[in-house]
Protein backbone atom coordinates (compact mmCIF):
# COMPACT_ATOMS: atom_id res chain seq x y z
CA UNK A 1 0.00 0.00 0.00
CA UNK A 2 1.40 3.42 -0.96
CA UNK A 3 1.18 5.89 1.87
CA UNK A 4 1.17 9.63 1.32
CA UNK A 5 4.29 10.99 2.91
CA UNK A 6 2.59 13.92 4.55
CA UNK A 7 3.52 15.28 7.97
CA UNK A 8 0.86 15.62 10.62
CA UNK A 9 -0.72 13.41 13.18
CA UNK A 10 -4.15 13.62 11.66
CA UNK A 11 -3.02 11.90 8.54
CA UNK A 12 -1.45 9.09 10.46
CA UNK A 13 -4.61 8.65 12.40
CA UNK A 14 -6.54 8.51 9.23
CA UNK A 15 -4.10 6.10 7.76
CA UNK A 16 -4.29 3.93 10.77
CA UNK A 17 -8.06 4.09 10.70
CA UNK A 18 -8.07 3.16 7.05
CA UNK A 19 -5.76 0.24 7.49
CA UNK A 20 -7.79 -0.95 10.44
CA UNK A 21 -10.92 -0.64 8.44
CA UNK A 22 -9.48 -2.61 5.60
CA UNK A 23 -8.42 -5.30 7.99
CA UNK A 24 -11.88 -5.39 9.47
CA UNK A 25 -13.32 -5.78 6.00
CA UNK A 26 -11.99 -9.27 5.89
CA UNK A 27 -14.38 -10.24 8.62
CA UNK A 28 -17.34 -8.58 7.01
CA UNK A 29 -18.77 -10.47 4.07
CA UNK A 30 -20.41 -8.11 1.63
CA UNK A 31 -23.64 -9.18 0.01
CA UNK A 32 -22.17 -8.81 -3.43
CA UNK A 33 -19.92 -11.81 -3.92
CA UNK A 34 -16.24 -11.33 -4.54
CA UNK A 35 -16.23 -13.29 -7.77
CA UNK A 36 -18.80 -11.03 -9.33
CA UNK A 37 -16.89 -7.92 -8.31
CA UNK A 38 -13.64 -9.35 -9.64
CA UNK A 39 -15.26 -10.18 -12.95
CA UNK A 40 -16.63 -6.73 -13.58
CA UNK A 41 -13.52 -4.97 -12.32
CA UNK A 42 -11.41 -7.07 -14.62
CA UNK A 43 -13.68 -6.06 -17.46
CA UNK A 44 -13.02 -2.42 -16.79
CA UNK A 45 -9.28 -2.71 -16.48
CA UNK A 46 -8.93 -2.73 -12.75
CA UNK A 47 -5.97 -4.81 -11.73
CA UNK A 48 -5.29 -5.58 -8.16
CA UNK A 49 -4.37 -8.80 -6.45
CA UNK A 50 -5.36 -7.50 -3.04
CA UNK A 51 -8.55 -9.01 -1.70
CA UNK A 52 -9.18 -6.15 0.68
CA UNK A 53 -9.58 -3.73 -2.16
CA UNK A 54 -12.06 -6.03 -3.82
CA UNK A 55 -14.01 -6.09 -0.61
CA UNK A 56 -13.83 -2.33 -0.40
CA UNK A 57 -15.31 -1.95 -3.84
CA UNK A 58 -17.99 -4.50 -3.03
CA UNK A 59 -18.93 -2.66 0.13
CA UNK A 60 -19.02 0.66 -1.69
CA UNK A 61 -21.39 -0.77 -4.29
CA UNK A 62 -23.53 -2.29 -1.62
CA UNK A 63 -23.75 1.04 0.12
CA UNK A 64 -24.79 2.69 -3.12
CA UNK A 65 -27.51 0.15 -3.75
CA UNK A 66 -28.71 0.41 -0.19
CA UNK A 67 -28.96 4.19 -0.49
CA UNK A 68 -30.99 3.95 -3.67
CA UNK A 69 -33.20 1.29 -2.14
CA UNK A 70 -33.78 3.37 0.94
CA UNK A 71 -34.81 6.34 -1.12
CA UNK A 72 -37.16 4.17 -3.15
CA UNK A 73 -38.61 2.76 0.04
CA UNK A 74 -39.33 6.22 1.30
CA UNK A 75 -41.06 7.06 -1.96
CA UNK A 76 -43.11 3.90 -1.71
CA UNK A 77 -44.14 4.61 1.86
CA UNK A 78 -45.04 8.17 0.98
CA UNK A 79 -47.22 6.90 -1.82
CA UNK A 80 -48.91 4.40 0.44
CA UNK A 81 -49.57 7.07 3.05
CA UNK A 82 -51.21 9.23 0.39
CA UNK A 83 -53.40 6.39 -0.72
CA UNK A 84 -54.40 5.39 2.75
CA UNK A 85 -55.55 8.89 3.42
CA UNK A 86 -58.08 8.61 0.64
CA UNK A 87 -59.32 5.08 1.06
CA UNK A 88 -59.19 3.19 4.26
CA UNK A 89 -60.23 -0.02 2.54
CA UNK A 90 -56.99 -0.48 0.72
CA UNK A 91 -54.93 -0.27 3.84
CA UNK A 92 -54.61 -3.98 4.20
CA UNK A 93 -54.11 -4.55 0.51
CA UNK A 94 -51.14 -2.24 0.16
CA UNK A 95 -49.32 -3.50 3.17
CA UNK A 96 -46.60 -5.08 1.08
CA UNK A 97 -43.79 -2.79 0.03
CA UNK A 98 -42.94 -3.50 -3.55
CA UNK A 99 -40.14 -1.94 -5.51
CA UNK A 100 -41.61 -0.41 -8.63
CA UNK A 101 -40.05 1.34 -11.56
CA UNK A 102 -41.62 4.60 -10.66
CA UNK A 103 -40.18 4.75 -7.17
CA UNK A 104 -36.85 3.56 -8.46
CA UNK A 105 -36.64 6.18 -11.18
CA UNK A 106 -37.45 8.90 -8.68
CA UNK A 107 -34.81 7.69 -6.29
CA UNK A 108 -32.20 7.34 -8.98
CA UNK A 109 -32.77 10.78 -10.34
CA UNK A 110 -31.10 12.24 -7.31
CA UNK A 111 -28.07 10.13 -7.94
CA UNK A 112 -27.83 11.38 -11.46
CA UNK A 113 -29.18 8.30 -13.20
CA UNK A 114 -32.01 8.91 -15.61
CA UNK A 115 -34.21 5.88 -15.87
CA UNK A 116 -37.36 6.33 -17.84
CA UNK A 117 -39.96 3.65 -17.89
CA UNK A 118 -41.82 3.09 -21.12
CA UNK A 119 -45.55 3.11 -20.82
CA UNK A 120 -47.40 0.17 -22.20
CA UNK A 121 -50.64 1.71 -23.24
CA UNK A 122 -51.80 5.25 -23.53
CA UNK A 123 -54.23 4.76 -20.72
CA UNK A 124 -53.04 7.50 -18.45
CA UNK A 125 -53.48 11.09 -19.49
CA UNK A 126 -49.85 11.97 -18.84
CA UNK A 127 -48.50 9.43 -21.28
CA UNK A 128 -46.10 10.83 -23.81
CA UNK A 129 -46.16 14.26 -22.30
CA UNK A 130 -43.01 16.16 -21.62
CA UNK A 131 -41.72 15.55 -18.14
CA UNK A 132 -42.92 18.97 -17.10
CA UNK A 133 -45.34 17.43 -14.71
CA UNK A 134 -42.55 15.23 -13.44
CA UNK A 135 -39.32 16.45 -11.94
CA UNK A 136 -36.52 17.09 -14.36
CA UNK B 1 -42.81 -10.75 -8.61
CA UNK B 2 -44.60 -9.50 -11.62
CA UNK B 3 -43.42 -7.83 -14.76
CA UNK B 4 -43.94 -4.19 -14.08
CA UNK B 5 -44.85 -2.79 -17.44
CA UNK B 6 -43.31 -5.76 -19.16
CA UNK B 7 -40.07 -4.10 -20.14
CA UNK B 8 -36.86 -6.03 -19.79
CA UNK B 9 -33.31 -4.95 -19.46
CA UNK B 10 -33.13 -3.57 -22.99
CA UNK B 11 -34.58 -0.35 -21.68
CA UNK B 12 -31.52 0.35 -19.62
CA UNK B 13 -29.16 0.09 -22.51
CA UNK B 14 -30.51 3.35 -23.78
CA UNK B 15 -28.26 5.00 -21.27
CA UNK B 16 -25.13 6.59 -22.57
CA UNK B 17 -22.74 4.03 -21.21
CA UNK B 18 -20.93 1.71 -23.53
CA UNK B 19 -23.18 -1.22 -24.26
CA UNK B 20 -20.38 -3.67 -24.77
CA UNK B 21 -22.28 -6.26 -22.80
CA UNK B 22 -24.09 -8.65 -25.07
CA UNK B 23 -26.87 -10.69 -23.45
CA UNK B 24 -25.29 -14.01 -24.13
CA UNK B 25 -22.02 -13.62 -22.34
CA UNK B 26 -23.21 -11.70 -19.34
CA UNK B 27 -26.25 -13.65 -18.31
CA UNK B 28 -24.59 -15.31 -15.38
CA UNK B 29 -23.16 -12.10 -14.00
CA UNK B 30 -26.49 -10.37 -14.35
CA UNK B 31 -28.33 -13.17 -12.64
CA UNK B 32 -25.92 -13.17 -9.72
CA UNK B 33 -26.06 -9.42 -9.35
CA UNK B 34 -29.84 -9.54 -9.49
CA UNK B 35 -29.88 -11.89 -6.54
CA UNK B 36 -27.38 -9.80 -4.61
CA UNK B 37 -29.29 -6.58 -5.20
CA UNK B 38 -32.51 -8.26 -4.17
CA UNK B 39 -30.89 -9.33 -0.95
CA UNK B 40 -29.72 -5.79 -0.25
CA UNK B 41 -33.16 -4.38 -0.95
CA UNK B 42 -34.72 -6.95 1.28
CA UNK B 43 -32.46 -5.92 4.11
CA UNK B 44 -33.50 -2.30 3.54
CA UNK B 45 -37.12 -3.23 3.99
CA UNK B 46 -38.73 -4.16 0.70
CA UNK B 47 -40.96 -7.19 0.68
CA UNK B 48 -41.42 -7.60 -3.03
CA UNK B 49 -39.97 -6.45 -6.30
CA UNK B 50 -41.24 -5.75 -9.72
CA UNK B 51 -39.15 -7.73 -12.14
CA UNK B 52 -38.30 -4.80 -14.37
CA UNK B 53 -37.36 -2.63 -11.42
CA UNK B 54 -35.08 -5.29 -10.04
CA UNK B 55 -33.48 -5.76 -13.44
CA UNK B 56 -32.89 -2.04 -13.70
CA UNK B 57 -31.36 -1.80 -10.26
CA UNK B 58 -29.12 -4.77 -10.86
CA UNK B 59 -27.95 -3.29 -14.10
CA UNK B 60 -27.21 0.01 -12.39
CA UNK B 61 -25.24 -1.76 -9.69
CA UNK B 62 -23.15 -3.45 -12.35
CA UNK B 63 -22.53 -0.15 -14.09
CA UNK B 64 -21.54 1.43 -10.81
CA UNK B 65 -19.07 -1.36 -10.25
CA UNK B 66 -17.58 -1.00 -13.67
CA UNK B 67 -17.44 2.75 -13.43
CA UNK B 68 -15.63 2.56 -10.14
CA UNK B 69 -13.14 0.13 -11.57
CA UNK B 70 -12.61 2.19 -14.66
CA UNK B 71 -12.11 5.41 -12.75
CA UNK B 72 -9.72 3.77 -10.35
CA UNK B 73 -7.67 2.28 -13.16
CA UNK B 74 -7.59 5.64 -14.93
CA UNK B 75 -6.21 7.26 -11.80
CA UNK B 76 -3.65 4.52 -11.43
CA UNK B 77 -2.55 4.87 -15.02
CA UNK B 78 -2.25 8.61 -14.65
CA UNK B 79 0.09 8.03 -11.75
CA UNK B 80 2.22 5.76 -13.83
CA UNK B 81 1.10 2.51 -12.27
CA UNK B 82 -0.66 -0.48 -13.69
CA UNK B 83 -2.00 -1.87 -10.46
CA UNK B 84 -4.54 0.08 -8.49
CA UNK B 85 -4.32 0.81 -4.81
CA UNK B 86 -6.69 2.01 -2.18
CA UNK B 87 -6.25 5.66 -2.99
CA UNK B 88 -7.25 5.12 -6.56
CA UNK B 89 -10.44 3.56 -5.32
CA UNK B 90 -11.09 6.40 -2.93
CA UNK B 91 -10.60 8.88 -5.74
CA UNK B 92 -13.01 6.90 -7.87
CA UNK B 93 -15.57 6.90 -5.09
CA UNK B 94 -15.24 10.62 -4.71
CA UNK B 95 -15.84 11.05 -8.39
CA UNK B 96 -18.98 8.98 -8.35
CA UNK B 97 -20.40 10.65 -5.34
CA UNK B 98 -19.48 14.13 -6.38
CA UNK B 99 -22.89 14.78 -7.85
CA UNK B 100 -24.62 13.78 -4.72
CA UNK B 101 -22.15 15.33 -2.36
CA UNK B 102 -20.35 13.83 0.55
CA UNK B 103 -19.01 15.13 3.73
CA UNK B 104 -15.90 17.19 3.19
CA UNK B 105 -16.21 17.24 -0.54
CA UNK B 106 -15.37 20.86 -0.95
CA UNK B 107 -12.24 20.75 1.14
CA UNK B 108 -8.88 20.33 -0.39
CA UNK B 109 -7.39 17.34 1.20
CA UNK B 110 -3.87 16.21 1.21
CA UNK B 111 -4.58 12.85 2.59
CA UNK B 112 -7.21 10.77 1.00
CA UNK B 113 -7.49 8.49 3.94
CA UNK B 114 -9.65 10.97 5.73
CA UNK B 115 -12.00 11.39 2.83
CA UNK B 116 -15.67 11.71 3.54
CA UNK B 117 -16.45 8.78 1.33
CA UNK B 118 -14.31 6.51 3.40
CA UNK B 119 -16.00 7.68 6.50
CA UNK B 120 -19.33 7.07 4.91
CA UNK B 121 -18.35 3.54 4.10
CA UNK B 122 -16.97 2.94 7.55
CA UNK B 123 -20.23 4.11 9.00
CA UNK B 124 -22.17 1.92 6.70
CA UNK B 125 -20.16 -1.14 7.52
CA UNK B 126 -20.51 -0.40 11.18
CA UNK B 127 -24.24 0.06 10.95
CA UNK B 128 -25.47 -2.46 8.40
CA UNK B 129 -25.84 -6.10 9.29
CA UNK B 130 -23.84 -8.64 7.46
CA UNK B 131 -25.75 -10.44 4.78
CA UNK B 132 -23.57 -12.86 2.88
CA UNK B 133 -24.56 -13.96 -0.55
CA UNK B 134 -26.95 -16.90 -0.45
CA UNK B 135 -25.10 -19.32 -2.64
CA UNK B 136 -21.46 -19.93 -3.41
CA UNK B 137 -20.46 -18.32 -6.65
CA UNK B 138 -17.89 -20.08 -8.76
CA UNK B 139 -15.02 -18.30 -10.35
CA UNK B 140 -16.26 -16.92 -13.61
CA UNK B 141 -15.92 -16.49 -16.48
CA UNK B 142 -14.75 -20.02 -16.98
CA UNK B 143 -12.02 -20.12 -19.56
CA UNK B 144 -12.20 -23.23 -21.65
CA UNK B 145 -8.78 -24.47 -22.61
CA UNK B 146 -9.04 -25.32 -26.22
CA UNK B 147 -7.25 -28.40 -27.31
CA UNK B 148 -5.11 -27.26 -30.16
CA UNK B 149 -4.18 -29.44 -33.06
CA UNK B 150 -0.54 -30.47 -32.60
CA UNK B 151 1.92 -29.13 -35.10
CA UNK B 152 4.10 -31.18 -37.39
CA UNK B 153 6.99 -30.85 -35.03
CA UNK B 154 4.92 -32.00 -32.07
CA UNK B 155 3.63 -34.97 -33.99
CA UNK B 156 7.06 -35.92 -35.12
CA UNK B 157 6.10 -35.83 -38.75
CA UNK B 158 7.70 -34.10 -41.66
CA UNK B 159 5.30 -31.99 -43.64
CA UNK B 160 4.56 -33.35 -47.10
CA UNK B 161 6.05 -30.55 -49.13
CA UNK B 162 8.74 -28.05 -48.63
CA UNK B 163 6.34 -25.15 -48.75
CA UNK B 164 4.75 -26.18 -45.46
CA UNK B 165 6.65 -25.00 -42.37
CA UNK B 166 6.83 -27.54 -39.57
CA UNK B 167 5.31 -25.32 -36.91
CA UNK B 168 1.91 -25.38 -38.59
CA UNK B 169 -0.78 -27.79 -37.33
CA UNK B 170 -0.41 -31.28 -38.70
CA UNK B 171 -2.53 -32.54 -41.55
CA UNK B 172 -5.35 -34.89 -40.59
CA UNK B 173 -4.85 -38.63 -40.79
CA UNK B 174 -5.80 -40.14 -44.13
CA UNK B 175 -8.38 -42.42 -42.59
CA UNK B 176 -10.46 -39.39 -41.68
CA UNK B 177 -11.08 -38.38 -45.24
CA UNK B 178 -10.45 -41.49 -47.34
CA UNK B 179 -13.24 -43.96 -47.30
CA UNK B 180 -12.12 -47.57 -47.54
CA UNK B 181 -14.97 -50.01 -47.59
CA UNK B 182 -14.82 -52.72 -45.00
CA UNK B 183 -16.52 -55.97 -45.69
CA UNK B 184 -18.12 -57.74 -42.83
CA UNK B 185 -16.35 -61.06 -42.86
CA UNK B 186 -18.65 -63.60 -41.49
CA UNK B 187 -18.40 -67.30 -42.14
CA UNK B 188 -21.66 -68.36 -43.71
CA UNK B 189 -22.49 -71.84 -44.67
CA UNK B 190 -25.54 -71.65 -46.92
CA UNK B 191 -25.97 -75.38 -47.04
CA UNK B 192 -26.05 -75.78 -43.27
CA UNK B 193 -28.44 -72.87 -43.04
CA UNK B 194 -30.80 -74.47 -45.49
CA UNK B 195 -30.69 -77.78 -43.70
CA UNK B 196 -31.46 -76.11 -40.41
CA UNK B 197 -34.27 -74.14 -41.97
CA UNK B 198 -35.81 -77.26 -43.48
CA UNK B 199 -35.57 -79.08 -40.17
CA UNK B 200 -37.37 -76.29 -38.38
CA UNK B 201 -40.03 -76.21 -41.02
CA UNK B 202 -40.58 -79.91 -40.64
CA UNK B 203 -40.99 -79.53 -36.93
CA UNK B 204 -43.45 -76.73 -37.42
CA UNK B 205 -45.43 -78.72 -39.88
CA UNK B 206 -45.43 -81.72 -37.62
CA UNK B 207 -46.96 -79.78 -34.79
CA UNK B 208 -49.39 -78.13 -37.16
CA UNK B 209 -50.44 -81.51 -38.41
CA UNK B 210 -51.02 -82.84 -34.95
CA UNK B 211 -53.13 -79.84 -34.14
CA UNK B 212 -55.15 -80.39 -37.23
CA UNK B 213 -55.61 -83.99 -36.26
CA UNK B 214 -56.97 -82.99 -32.95
CA UNK B 215 -59.39 -80.77 -34.79
CA UNK B 216 -60.52 -83.66 -36.86
CA UNK B 217 -60.51 -86.19 -34.06
CA UNK B 218 -62.98 -84.22 -32.03
CA UNK B 219 -65.56 -84.68 -34.75
CA UNK B 220 -67.81 -82.06 -36.35
CA UNK B 221 -68.82 -80.45 -33.11
CA UNK B 222 -65.75 -78.42 -32.64
CA UNK B 223 -62.01 -78.42 -32.13
CA UNK B 224 -62.01 -78.96 -28.40
CA UNK B 225 -60.70 -82.23 -27.09
CA UNK B 226 -62.01 -84.49 -24.38
CA UNK B 227 -59.09 -83.52 -22.16
CA UNK B 228 -59.91 -79.86 -22.01
CA UNK B 229 -63.40 -79.98 -20.61
CA UNK B 230 -62.93 -77.21 -18.16
CA UNK B 231 -61.76 -74.74 -20.72
CA UNK B 232 -64.44 -75.56 -23.18
CA UNK B 233 -67.15 -74.48 -20.83
CA UNK B 234 -65.96 -70.93 -21.24
CA UNK B 235 -65.98 -71.21 -24.96
CA UNK B 236 -69.41 -72.76 -25.03
CA UNK B 237 -70.96 -69.63 -23.65
CA UNK B 238 -69.63 -67.53 -26.48
CA UNK B 239 -69.90 -69.77 -29.47
CA UNK B 240 -72.18 -72.73 -30.08
CA UNK B 241 -69.42 -74.34 -32.06
CA UNK B 242 -67.24 -74.50 -29.03
CA UNK B 243 -69.51 -76.92 -27.24
CA UNK B 244 -68.42 -80.16 -25.66
CA UNK B 245 -67.32 -82.70 -28.18
CA UNK B 246 -69.85 -85.25 -29.21
CA UNK B 247 -68.75 -88.81 -29.20
CA UNK B 248 -68.92 -90.49 -32.54
CA UNK B 249 -72.38 -91.74 -33.19
CA UNK B 250 -73.96 -89.86 -30.29
CA UNK B 251 -75.83 -87.42 -32.37
CA UNK B 252 -77.07 -87.56 -35.88
CA UNK B 253 -75.25 -84.81 -37.56
CA UNK B 254 -74.37 -84.33 -41.12
CA UNK B 255 -70.74 -85.19 -41.51
CA UNK B 256 -70.52 -83.13 -44.67
CA UNK B 257 -70.12 -80.01 -42.60
CA UNK B 258 -66.37 -79.76 -42.56
CA UNK B 259 -65.10 -79.01 -39.13
CA UNK B 260 -62.21 -77.10 -40.64
CA UNK B 261 -64.53 -74.26 -41.53
CA UNK B 262 -65.83 -74.09 -38.03
CA UNK B 263 -62.35 -74.25 -36.72
CA UNK B 264 -61.36 -71.50 -39.06
CA UNK B 265 -64.23 -69.35 -37.94
CA UNK B 266 -63.54 -70.11 -34.37
CA UNK B 267 -59.89 -69.39 -34.78
CA UNK B 268 -60.71 -66.15 -36.53
CA UNK B 269 -63.07 -64.89 -33.84
CA UNK B 270 -61.87 -65.98 -30.49
CA UNK B 271 -58.22 -66.48 -29.99
CA UNK B 272 -57.85 -66.89 -26.30
CA UNK B 273 -60.11 -69.84 -25.96
CA UNK B 274 -58.50 -71.45 -28.94
CA UNK B 275 -55.12 -71.16 -27.35
CA UNK B 276 -56.47 -72.69 -24.23
CA UNK B 277 -58.03 -75.40 -26.26
CA UNK B 278 -54.83 -76.05 -28.12
CA UNK B 279 -52.63 -76.00 -25.06
CA UNK B 280 -53.13 -79.67 -24.30
CA UNK B 281 -52.77 -80.35 -27.97
CA UNK B 282 -49.45 -78.66 -28.00
CA UNK B 283 -48.37 -80.67 -25.04
CA UNK B 284 -49.66 -83.75 -26.70
CA UNK B 285 -47.46 -83.07 -29.68
CA UNK B 286 -44.44 -83.63 -27.57
CA UNK B 287 -45.91 -86.67 -26.00
CA UNK B 288 -48.24 -89.10 -27.54
CA UNK B 289 -47.92 -88.53 -31.19
CA UNK B 290 -48.97 -91.98 -32.12
CA UNK B 291 -52.12 -91.79 -30.06
CA UNK B 292 -53.40 -88.85 -31.98
CA UNK B 293 -52.64 -90.58 -35.13
CA UNK B 294 -54.78 -93.51 -34.07
CA UNK B 295 -57.66 -91.28 -33.15
CA UNK B 296 -57.37 -89.45 -36.35
CA UNK B 297 -57.53 -92.57 -38.36
CA UNK B 298 -60.99 -93.40 -37.13
CA UNK B 299 -62.57 -90.12 -38.04
CA UNK B 300 -60.57 -89.06 -41.01
CA UNK B 301 -62.29 -91.21 -43.63
CA UNK B 302 -65.47 -89.28 -42.96
CA UNK B 303 -64.05 -86.05 -44.15
CA UNK B 304 -63.77 -86.22 -47.89
CA UNK B 305 -64.43 -82.74 -49.08
CA UNK B 306 -61.62 -80.49 -50.13
CA UNK B 307 -60.27 -78.60 -47.22
CA UNK B 308 -60.19 -74.90 -47.75
CA UNK B 309 -57.90 -73.63 -45.08
CA UNK B 310 -57.95 -69.95 -44.40
CA UNK B 311 -55.13 -69.40 -42.07
CA UNK B 312 -55.13 -65.65 -42.16
CA UNK B 313 -55.55 -64.63 -38.57
CA UNK B 314 -55.43 -68.03 -37.17
CA UNK B 315 -52.18 -68.84 -38.76
CA UNK B 316 -50.47 -65.89 -37.21
CA UNK B 317 -51.76 -67.10 -33.98
CA UNK B 318 -50.92 -70.72 -34.56
CA UNK B 319 -47.54 -69.66 -35.70
CA UNK B 320 -46.97 -68.01 -32.38
CA UNK B 321 -48.08 -71.01 -30.44
CA UNK B 322 -45.84 -73.14 -32.55
CA UNK B 323 -42.99 -70.80 -31.90
CA UNK B 324 -43.60 -71.17 -28.22
CA UNK B 325 -43.43 -74.88 -28.50
CA UNK B 326 -40.26 -74.66 -30.50
CA UNK B 327 -38.70 -72.28 -28.05
CA UNK B 328 -39.53 -74.59 -25.28
CA UNK B 329 -37.50 -77.15 -27.06
CA UNK B 330 -34.60 -74.77 -27.11
CA UNK B 331 -34.42 -74.11 -30.80
CA UNK B 332 -33.01 -70.76 -31.84
CA UNK B 333 -35.35 -69.05 -34.17
CA UNK B 334 -33.30 -65.96 -34.87
CA UNK B 335 -32.62 -66.74 -38.47
CA UNK B 336 -36.17 -67.57 -39.34
CA UNK B 337 -37.76 -64.37 -38.11
CA UNK B 338 -36.37 -62.48 -41.02
CA UNK B 339 -38.39 -64.06 -43.80
CA UNK B 340 -41.45 -64.77 -41.75
CA UNK B 341 -44.00 -63.77 -44.36
CA UNK B 342 -42.48 -65.94 -46.99
CA UNK B 343 -42.31 -68.74 -44.51
CA UNK B 344 -45.95 -68.34 -43.75
CA UNK B 345 -46.90 -68.73 -47.38
CA UNK B 346 -44.63 -71.69 -47.64
CA UNK B 347 -46.07 -73.15 -44.51
CA UNK B 348 -49.54 -72.61 -45.77
CA UNK B 349 -48.82 -74.48 -48.94
CA UNK B 350 -47.06 -77.26 -47.15
CA UNK B 351 -49.79 -77.50 -44.56
CA UNK B 352 -52.41 -77.87 -47.23
CA UNK B 353 -50.27 -80.43 -48.91
CA UNK B 354 -49.83 -82.38 -45.72
CA UNK B 355 -53.48 -82.32 -44.88
CA UNK B 356 -54.39 -83.46 -48.32
CA UNK B 357 -51.96 -86.26 -47.96
CA UNK B 358 -53.26 -87.13 -44.53
CA UNK B 359 -56.81 -87.35 -45.77
CA UNK B 360 -55.83 -89.47 -48.71
CA UNK B 361 -53.16 -91.58 -47.05
CA UNK B 362 -53.97 -91.92 -43.41
CA UNK B 363 -51.50 -94.75 -42.95
CA UNK B 364 -48.51 -92.63 -43.81
CA UNK B 365 -49.04 -90.06 -41.07
CA UNK B 366 -46.34 -91.36 -38.82
CA UNK B 367 -43.84 -91.28 -41.57
CA UNK B 368 -43.78 -87.49 -41.96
Amino acid sequence: MNHNQQPGDGTHEDDAALSDFLASLMDYTPTIPDELVEHYLAKSGFQCPDVRLIRLVAVATQKFVAEVATDALQQCKARQAAVVKDKRDKQQKDKRLILTMEDLSRALREHGVNVKHQEYFADSPSTGMDPASRDE
Amino acid sequence: MSHGGGNGTKDNEQLEYDASSRPGANDFGRAVSKVAVAQVCESVGFQGFKDSALDALADIAIRYLRDLGRTASVYANSSGRTECNVFDIIRGLEDLEASQGFLGGSEVKNCLAGSGTVRGIVEYVGGAEEIPFTQPVPQFPVIKHRKLIPSFVQMGETPPGKHIPPWLPALPDPHTYIHTPVWNERATDPRADKIEQARQRRKAEGSLLSLQQRLLSSGSAGPSTSRSDAKESDGAQNNPFLGLPLQPGEKDVSLVVSPSKTSDEMVGNIHVSVLEAFAPAIEAVKGGFSDDGDDGKNVLPDVRSAVQLKFRTGKKFLGESLDLSLQNKGVGRAASWVARDEERDDKKRRAEFILRQSTEYPLELNQL
